[in-house]
Formats: C-alpha cells, sequence, structure tokens
C-alpha cells in the first residue's frame, strides 16, 4: 500500500485518502474549466482528501507514470493565506 | 514396519493421512510428496489437457504435476502443490483431473485414438455447431482443482509492522545479508518458505570459516537472534509493492490458512536462490523423472531414495559432484548423460566422474536423452550422441534426473522498478537496474559458487543497512568452499523429430509441448506474451517457475533468435498462489460492511420490521404484521396514513451545520437557491448542482440563526455532500470563516405525518408546544425542550400530509416513540413512505440519477430566481435545451388499473422502437386506487398524450397516459391544512 503524506497527519496508507479530481489547466470558459484537462503522462494536478484522517483537502502534483508524488499540500486556493 | 527414515526435516513420530481413499503413512516434518513417494508410489496427477499420467517432479513450489485437493468437500483447498505441502496426522488428500480414478480416467482413454490436443485445439475443434453448444462439458473437463463450496478457513491474522531490511531467502546468500545487516546495526527481518534456513547449505557439502555448512548456519542463526533479528520461516514473500512486502506464513495442516504480514521494511534483500530447469525430451513428462536437486533434497530432506537406478542428465558440472553423493544414498547411478563435448569437467567433476565409472556408471558425453521409456512409470532412457542422434540406445533405469540449469528466482526483485539481463554464463536472465532500496544476492544474482553466494549476500545486506541508515564497514566475506563451479552450456531440447514433439514437455502443468510452441509461432504469434495467451505456458500455479524460462528459449531455437530477443513473460506477484481467503482476512461479513443503525432500530426488528439497506443504513422497509410482502404491507401503510396518520424513523437523514459569519454566503454559493433569504425560523427546499449542472442531492434548510444552518441531505448522500461542502470551503472559498459539521448522529428524527398528528403531538408534547404547533406554517420549525432534552420541531411534509419532523435526543427518541404509538399512531416504513411521495411527486435517487438538469426536473421556477451558484453556468449549454432532453412527467395507465415498473422503458407507439423514456419510479397508489409512476420522457412527448411502456423481460407492457407528476392533492391542501 501506498503512503502519502498528510500535511497534518504525516505518512498515512493510501487507503486513507480518496482522490476527488483532476484539475483543470486549460482554459477560461465555464465548460473549459470544467471539462478540459491537459492530459499529461507525467505531471498530473489533482485534489484528494483524507477522508478517513483529519478530512483536509489536498493539493496534489503526482506523475502518473511512475505514481511518484511531487508535491502534497493543503488545497487552499492560491491566493489565499 | 519398517525403521523410521532418516531426515534432517524428519522426527520419528509417525503420522496417517488419507490419499485418494487410502490410508498412507508418514512421519511428522513429511510434505505430502516426500512421504507419498516414500510409499512408492509414483502417480500423483493427470495432466490437465492432455490426461496424462503425472508423478512429481520437483521439491518446491515450481511443482507442475502433484497438484492436490485437500480436505473434506464441502471445505476444501484446491491445488495445493504436495512439495509444498506439510502433512499432518489425519489429513486427507485427493488427486485432480482425473474420473472416476487416477489410474483408470475415462477421459484419457476416449482420448487414445483421438486427436492431439495442440494450441488452440478447442478453439479451432469445437467451432461447429458453435463453441457454446460444447462450452459447458468443456468447462467441466477443464481447469485443474474444483473450487470448494464453502469455506471454513479461519479468518487469518494480519500483521503490519516494520523493519530495516527484510531479507528474502535464508540460503547462504540471505543468512550472509542478514548477518551482515544486522551487524552493522539494521533491524532484520529473515523469511524463508522452508520450515528450516540453509537454503542449498543443506545438502551441499561446503566448508565456511573452517566449518561445516551445518555449524555455519547454526552459529549464524544463534548470532542473528542475538541481535534482535526476526527470522520467520515457511514465510514466503509472495507480493511487494510500494514499498510493502506481504508476506504469508502458512502453518503446518493449514494450507491457505496464511497468516499475513505487511512488513513495510526501509531496504530489501532479494535471496531467493534459483529454480532448477528441465530439458525438453520425449516423455519426460513420466512418472519418474525428476530435477536433479529434488532428488538431492528428497534424500536429506526426508530420507527418501527416488530412485534405485537412475540416469542424470545435465548440461553441467554440478550434475557429477550431486551423483557421487546420490551414490553415496545408495542409488545406482546407471549413467550420466552429459550434453556437452568431452573434455569439458573440471578436475574436480572429472575426480568424481572417474570414481562412478569404477562402480560402474556410464558416462556419456555429448550425449542426450532423446526420450524416457515406461508409460505408467519410468523404465529406461533412450540415449545417442548428439553427433549422432540416430543411433539409439536403451540405459534401464527407474528415474531420470535431468538438470538443465537454473534460473535466478528475480519475481521478487522484478516488482517496482528494475529490469532483467540475460546472463549468457547461466542461459538465465538476472535482475539489474534495482532501485537503490533494494538489491539482489546469491543465486537469484547468478552467483554459482559458495564463495560468490556468500559474498554477494554480504554486499546486499551491507548497502541494504546503509540504506536504512546503519552504515558500517564492509564485513569480510567469510571463506568458504562448496560446489564447483557449473561451466553451464546452454542446453534446452533434445534432437526430435516434428511427430515427437508433440511429446516434448515444456510446461507440463498446461501440457505445452515443443510442438505446440512451433505450432503457435507458425500461426503469427510471435511475441512471448502472445505465446504465453495461447499456449498457457506459464500460467496455473507455478506461475512460469517450471517452464517459462525453458518455453522461451525454445521459442528463441525455433525463431532463431538469441534469448534476450524473446526475454520471458512479466513475472506478476503473487509468487505462489494464495486463497482467496489470505486476501481478505478478517475484512469479511460485518468487519467489511458494518451496519449503522438508528436510536430506534431494536424497536423495529422488535416489532417483525423488515430492514433494508441503504449505504450502511439500516431501514425498516415495511412491517410484517401489515403485509406479507413490501408491496402489500406498503399500500396498508401508506393508505393509514391519508386517513389517519402515521410515523417513520427518519434518523438516517442526513444532517450538517453550518455555522459562521460567512455561513449563509457560502452556502449560496453551493445551492441553486439563496440561503440567505430563509428568514430565521423558517426553512426552504433546496437542490445542490454539481459543477458540470447535474442535480447533486436535495434537501431542507433550515435557518436556526443569522448565522447557523442546518441541512438536511440525502441518506446514502451524507458522507459525499459532507466532502462536497468541504471541498469548496477549503479551496474555492477557503477564506469563509464558518464551520461544517455533520450532526446525523446527534439528532434523531421522527416523522409524524397525518390528519390526527397535529393533535395527537400536542396532547403528548403539552400545552406549550401544542400553542406552537398550532402557530408553525408550512416550512416553519421552531426549537425547545421536551423533558429536558432539545428539541426541534419541522413542519415539513414528504408525505404530502400535515406533518412534522421531530429532531430530538437520540436519548429520548424511543420514548417519544413508543408515546406517539401508545397513543395511536402506526409506524410505517419505506414502502409506505415511498407511494406516499410518488403520490406527490416528490424526487428519490431514482429522479436525482446524477444525470438530469433543473430544468429536466421541472425546477426552471428555482433557475430562474438567478442565483449565480456552482453548476449555473453550464446550465447554460445549448444540449441542455434541445427537444430531447428528459422532462419529468407523471404517469398513469389509460385503463385505469394496469401496473407497470420502474425501470420500463417508454416508446411513443406499440410498433415503434424510438424510445421516448423510461419509467423512474412506480407503485400502486392506495389513494387513487390505480398504478402511478413516474417518468423522464423526451420533452417532445412531454406536453401529455400516450406512450407504450415496454418491459419485456418482466413482461407487462402496457399503455399510459402522460400526466402532472403530483398524482394527489395537487394544490397541497392537505399539507398546509
Amino acid at each position: 500500500m501506498s503512503r502519502l503524506i498528510c500535511p497534518f497527519c504525516g505518512p498515512r496508507e493510501l487507503r486513507e485518502f480518496e482522490f476527488h479530481k483532476t484539475l483543470p489547466n486549460a482554459g477560461d470558459t465555464p465548460f473549459e474549466r470544467v471539462y478540459l484537462r491537459v492530459d499529461s503522462l507525467t505531471h498530473s494536478v489533482e485534489h484528494w482528501q483524507h477522508i478517513q484522517g483529519c478530512r483536509a483537502w489536498l493539493h496534489v502534483e503526482r506523475n502518473p507514470s511512475t505514481g511518484a508524488v511531487l508535491v502534497m499540500r493543503l488545497a487552499t486556493a492560491p491566493g489565499v493565506a | 514396519m519398517n525403521a523410521p527414515r532418516q531426515g534432517a526435516r524428519l522426527s520419528a513420530t509417525p503420522l496417517r493421512f488419507r490419499f485418494d481413499g487410502r490410508v498412507y503413512t508418514g512421519q511428522v516434518g513429511d510434505t505430502a510428496a516426500s512421504a507419498l513417494l516414500a510409499a512408492g508410489v509414483r502417480a500423483m496427477g493427470r495432466s490437465v489437457k492432455c490426461r496424462r499420467l503425472r508423478g512429481v517432479m520437483t521439491a518446491g513450489p515450481e511443482e507442475p504435476n502433484a497438484l492436490f485437493t485437500v480436505g473434506t468437500a464441502p471445505a476444501v483447498v484446491p491445488n495445493v502443490p504436495a512439495t509444498q505441502l506439510k502433512l499432518t496426522d489425519g489429513m486427507v488428500l485427493e488427486t485432480q483431473n482425473r474420473w472416476p480414478t487416477l489410474r483408470f480416467d475415462l477421459t484419457s482413454v476416449l482420448q487414445l485414438g483421438s486427436a492431439y490436443f495442440g494450441a488452440g485445439f478447442y478453439y479451432k475443434t469445437f467451432l461447429l455447431p458453435k463453441w457454446h453448444f460444447w462450452e459447458g462439458m468443456i468447462r467441466r473437463l477443464a481447469g485443474l482443482g474444483k473450487a470448494p463450496g464453502r469455506c471454513d478457513l479461519p479468518a487469518p491474522s494480519l500483521e503490519h509492522s516494520h523493519c530495516d531490511v527484510l531479507v528474502a531467502g535464508a540460503g547462504p546468500a540471505g543468512l550472509a545479508a542478514a548477518l551482515a545487516a544486522a551487524r552493522n546495526g539494521a533491524r532484520v527481518v529473515l523469511a524463508e518458505r522452508e520450515p528450516l534456513v540453509g537454503g542449498e547449505l543443506e545438502f551441499e557439502q561446503a566448508q565456511i570459516q573452517g566449518r561445516t555448512s551445518a555449524a555455519w548456519t547454526a552459529a549464524a542463526l544463534l548470532e542473528l537472534a542475538r541481535l534482535g533479528a526476526r527470522v520467520l520461516t515457511d514465510t514466503t514473500l509472495v507480493a511487494g509493492s510500494t514499498g510493502e512486502m506481504v508476506l504469508h506464513t502458512e502453518p503446518a495442516g493449514m494450507p491457505g490458512a496464511a497468516r499475513v504480514i505487511k512488513l513495510r521494511p526501509r531496504a530489501l534483500v532479494v535471496a531467493t536462490g534459483a529454480v532448477e530447469r528441465m530439458i525438453a525430451f520425449v516423455d519426460n513428462d513420466r512418472p519418474g523423472v525428476f530435477l536433479l536437486g529434488a532428488a538431492e533434497r528428497y534424500w536429506v530432506r526426508y530420507g527418501v531414495a527416488v530412485a534405485r537406478r537412475a540416469v542424470l542428465f545435465a548440461n553441467h558440472d554440478r550434475v557429477y559432484v550431486a551423483a557421487g553423493r546420490l551414490a553415496a544414498a545408495g542409488i545406482t547411478i546407471a549413467a550420466i548423460v552429459d550434453t556437452r563435448a568431452s573434455g569439458a569437467l573440471s578436475a574436480e567433476a572429472q575426480r568424481v566422474a572417474t570414481a562412478l565409472m569404477a562402480m560402474g556408471t556410464e558416462c556419456l558425453a555429448g550425449s542426450a536423452i532423446l526420450a524416457a521409456q515406461g508409460r505408467v512409470r519410468v523404465t529406461g532412457a533412450t540415449v545417442a550422441s548428439l553427433s549422432a542422434p540416430g543411433a539409439r540406445r536403451v540405459i534401464a533405469c527407474d528415474a531420470l534426473l535431468v538438470s538443465g540449469g537454473w534460473g535466478p528466482a528475480i519475481h521478487a526483485a522484478l516488482q517496482e522498478g528494475g529490469s532483467k539481463r540475460y546472463a549468457d554464463a547461466l542461459g538465465a536472465f538476472v535482475a539489474t537496474d534495482a532501485p537503490d532500496w533494494r538489491a539482489t544476492a546469491g543465486s537469484a544474482d547468478g552467483a554459482m559458487e559458495l564463495a560468490g553466494v556468500l559474498h554477494s549476500g554480504v554486499a546486499a545486506g551491507v548497502a541494504a543497512a546503509a540504506h536504512a541508515g546503519h552504515r558500517g564497514a564492509m564485513a569480510a566475506t567469510p571463506a568458504a568452499s562448496g560446489d564447483p563451479a557449473p561451466q553451464l552450456q546452454p542446453f534446452w531440447r533434445s534432437p526430435a523429430d516434428e511427430t515427437e514433439e508433440k511429446r516434448q514437455f515444456v510446461d507440463p502443468q498446461n501440457d505445452v509441448s515443443v510442438a505446440d510452441l512451433r505450432t503457435t509461432l507458425a500461426e503469427g504469434f510471435i511475441d512471448i506474451e502472445h505465446v504465453k495467451r495461447y499456449t498457457a505456458l506459464g500460467f496455473g500455479t507455478d506461475q512460469a517457475k517450471f517452464g517459462g524460462q525453458l518455453g522461451a528459449a525454445i521459442v528463441a531455437q525455433l525463431r532463431n533468435e538469441p534469448v534476450p530477443a524473446v526475454g520471458t513473460t512479466k513475472l506478476r506477484p503473487p509468487f505462489h498462489p494464495v486463497t482467496v481467503r489470505s486476501i481478505i482476512g478478517h475484512r469479511s461479513g460485518a468487519r467489511l460492511r458494518p451496519a449503522r443503525v438508528t436510536p430506534l432500530h431494536e424497536w423495529h426488528v422488535a416489532q417483525g420490521a423488515v430492514m433494508e439497506a441503504m449505504g450502511l443504513w439500516m431501514r425498516p422497509r415495511y412491517y410484517r404484521a401489515n403485509g406479507n410482502n413490501a408491496t402489500d404491507a406498503g399500500i396498508v401503510e401508506a393508505g393509514r396514513v391519508r386517513t389517519k396518520g402515521g410515523i417513520v424513523d427518519g434518523s438516517t437523514l442526513g444532517k450538517i451545520e453550518v455555522v459562521g459569519p460567512d455561513a449563509a454566503a457560502f452556502l449560496d454559493q453551493l445551492y441553486l437557491t439563496k440561503a440567505s433569504t430563509i428568514k430565521v425560523g423558517r426553512s426552504k427546499y433546496m437542490v445542490n448542482l454539481r459543477e458540470d449542472g447535474m442535480v447533486l442531492d436535495d434537501g431542507i434548510v433550515l435557518r436556526l440563526s443569522a448565522e447557523r444552518f442546518l441541512l438536511t441531505v440525502s441518506t446514502g448522500h451524507t458522507e459525499h455532500m459532507v466532502s462536497h461542502f468541504e471541498h469548496y470551503r477549503e479551496t474555492e472559498w477557503a477564506s469563509s470563516a464558518l464551520t461544517l459539521t455533520d450532526v446525523t448522529d446527534a439528532w434523531a428524527v421522527i416523522v409524524v405525518a397525518g390528519p390526527e398528528c397535529r393533535a395527537v403531538l400536542a396532547s403528548l408534547l403539552g400545552n406549550a408546544w401544542a400553542e406552537t404547533l398550532a402557530r408553525l406554517r408550512h416550512m416553519d420549525f421552531a426549537t425547545g425542550q421536551h423533558e429536558e432534552h432539545d428539541l426541534t420541531v419541522l413542519r415539513a411534509s414528504f408525505s404530502g400530509e400535515l406533518a412534522f419532523e421531530l429532531h430530538c435526543r437520540p436519548a429520548i427518541a424511543m420514548a417519544l416513540w413508543a408515546s406517539l404509538v401508545g397513543a395511536g399512531l402506526a409506524p410505517y416504513g419505506l414502502e409506505a413512505l415511498d407511494i406516499l411521495r410518488l403520490e406527490k411527486g416528490y424526487l428519490v435517487s431514482s429522479e436525482l440519477n446524477g444525470q438530469t438538469t433543473p430544468y429536466d426536473l421541472c425546477m426552471d421556477g428555482m433557475v430562474a430566481l438567478g442565483n449565480p451558484c456552482v453548476g449555473r453556468d453550464l446550465l447554460d449549454r445549448p444540449a441542455f435545451h434541445e427537444p430531447h432532453r428528459p422532462r419529468l412527467v407523471g404517469l398513469r395507465a389509460t385503463d385505469g388499473h394496469s401496473p407497470f415498473l420502474g425501470g420500463a422503458q417508454l416508446t411513443e407507439d406499440a410498433v415503434t422502437a424510438v424510445p421516448a423514456g423510461y419509467v423512474t419510479s412506480s407503485a400502486y397508489s392506495p389513494a387513487l386506487g390505480e398504478w402511478i409512476g413516474l417518468a423522464l420522457v423526451s420533452r417532445e412527448v412531454a406536453e401529455g398524450g400516450v406512450l407504450y411502456v415496454r418491459d419485456p423481460l418482466r413482461g407487462g407492457d402496457t399503455t399510459v397516459k402522460v400526466v402532472s407528476p403530483v398524482h394527489y392533492d395537487p394544490k397541497s391542501d392537505r399539507m398546509k391544512s
């Protein structure tokens, strides 16, 4: 079982987390924001929740071809303290 | 009674077991294979396709033939290799793939004159009249053991633990690695598949640091214990992924009931040894053909001589030292057939050969066994010089001991990164490009001489400890001398003409022969993975351990390409078969799926409620006193609510409190209509949209105070909705000052509905509440106390009747419920609830199915208010306004009485097949005396008219007329009374 490092709880098993969605990274119209993704083989920006832990929403950047987690931090929107 | 056998693993204690109905004796420590061989049993199974009689060939998990069903039906474990099955007293074993008996298998008799079962035989032969005509019969014959009828295995324990270094395999390399790592301070776990550590040292008569291998092994174990290392025997590393290694410990007598250890080591040393290979020659699958190493193991471990007079067949020097040891064990070595030209022998091998020749052993260089003689068991070997294969002769013997070299067991080393490289000297693949947390040592890494094996073990142990943070000096490698270098020359198959190739077996478990490989290539399946799928090479319980490398090498020969150009099939976990039971572990029944129950649950059950699961929640569907089935009882219960009144347990309703200065603004963003306009003490029916505009959920929102809201959400949706709200709070509107709390369990909900409900409640709750109840308008609520506990009374209705929701603390729920029952209000269940809501056209998940927009559900009025919420933008998409979009309508049978069921398709008439929509819900309405329904139909037909209900599977085609979704009391006079 993979482990993810929750900013609050530390390394926890993958099963405690729930994938929510891949974040849109193309376009500005409402339609584009909901539906368009740049489907990268090596870099995916996602929202996850530590659903069976502290329930924090997490901003995760992963390499989908290796499973490596590149960034894992709280999902607080950019520009918000 | 014979004297007990002496063997490294045996105690003298006898045990009895039953094999195909006969009682045999063995000794404690025996495997099924060793005890049966000792009893003179050679035939231990039939092959799956050709039904050829087969015996045990190996002494390890690579065993292709001797697979038994253990236990008595229905509680059996099938496909257990006899070589891995540790006997216990009273064990019951059955052979597989034979009917009625092993010796007389009718299927094999029938096939004596039939066509040869080659690759793709079934697909090609059973084309007419069609495959399905034959399938049932073929399926009965196909496959290995039968799955058990029920699972009586105990729930295996599951351990999660951690260590610095896991060493898989406790042969010389594994022991050296574990010692080196532990000496440098690492916490070590050493896992060994066999019941004893030592690996090859068990029979390789070696000297290590001036001691015998047995003495060195014992000293190593003592030192490991002193250093705190954990040594696990009978424990196999079956899988590993993302840093977690899955170890299975199988106690004697309980095949399939493994204890599972999920171990998270910082570093892994793979010292899993090497698996000996067969050579393909004609009838090399007969009982009495063994791998050479298996013969040595059966003697050393269990005191079983597998032959009286053996012919050995190999392509390396080790066969001579093995022959010397087997001769010392009393086995007559009739001949050693060496595929290499004369003059290839090392001095050590030559010395043994000379000694054996003096005892009458023939040493044939540059020669090969072309065929085994004997049908039921081996009676001789047909041998010939490779330079003149026509000049054949037969050497009499009762066993053929074959060794075509060794393939490193690199399964564990190829998980999670890393690749494999072909080592010419071995004629085999070794692991390479390992990630830094993993090292491979010993013969698993291609080292074949003891000194090199120990050296690679020490190096891997030191490196693994260092990776785990325990840096230390590279320890000296123990001086050692053991068996000579193999000097192997790859040799895969003996010469044979094309008709004989059918009996040159490569993977006996799947009856794959050289001829099958040739056919497969001729038919265009070139890639080794395609060859595998077309022939089944490498499928089955041994997962290519026995025949994978041999098959791939012969494919390379047939393709005239080097072996690395062909490669091997991908090695996937698990290393050996594991039962589903051991994967499930304790996660079954209530431990897998706990039930959530309301404070009134026990009352419902005691009153004969039939409970129904919604998610994890258990809810009463109907009460048996009201009818024998849900339909009948539902009609009685619903009818009673309309005439008099009733109560229903609504505690499972999801409840979320949103509190804070920004609560109202936040909810405005997440609901289609505004929450901020709700006055304190009022509530509103609201819906949420997904960001794509589809309706996500609905519910009533109560404004408890200016900054405090209580949201109700659907029972099955609560967890999802909490996450949904949390997501927006922590992303889009992260600066909002508010808290979200799931208060579902904090409030029990009793819904009191029906014309008499206000009077009953008023008398039960007392004067103060009576005045409140009289004052409450539809969608008003009041908070207060009842018997010193908080109580909220919301006047809202999901039945169309005057109704009050009592949100009370769980502590008083039962008392309140009991007094309502005492006052004459009967409980109703989900079935009645569904009838009542359907009569009023209220929506449930059948309509809020994630594919419907607010327009589809006739919520145009809510959209028109123009609240810019999540999902609002995408409602403007043109596709949502096209004429084929669905629209919610009501349905009634045109004849006034015919039933129709939810899920049925609708068309415009009985002739056309063009779909017009489907029935989402339907029920018999006691209030209207006929079947009513809700449907989603194309807008073009939603205005009215007649549709045709098609229900071909359940029957009941009928015609219906399109009506308003509100079937009953369209002006809601009753609800607002």
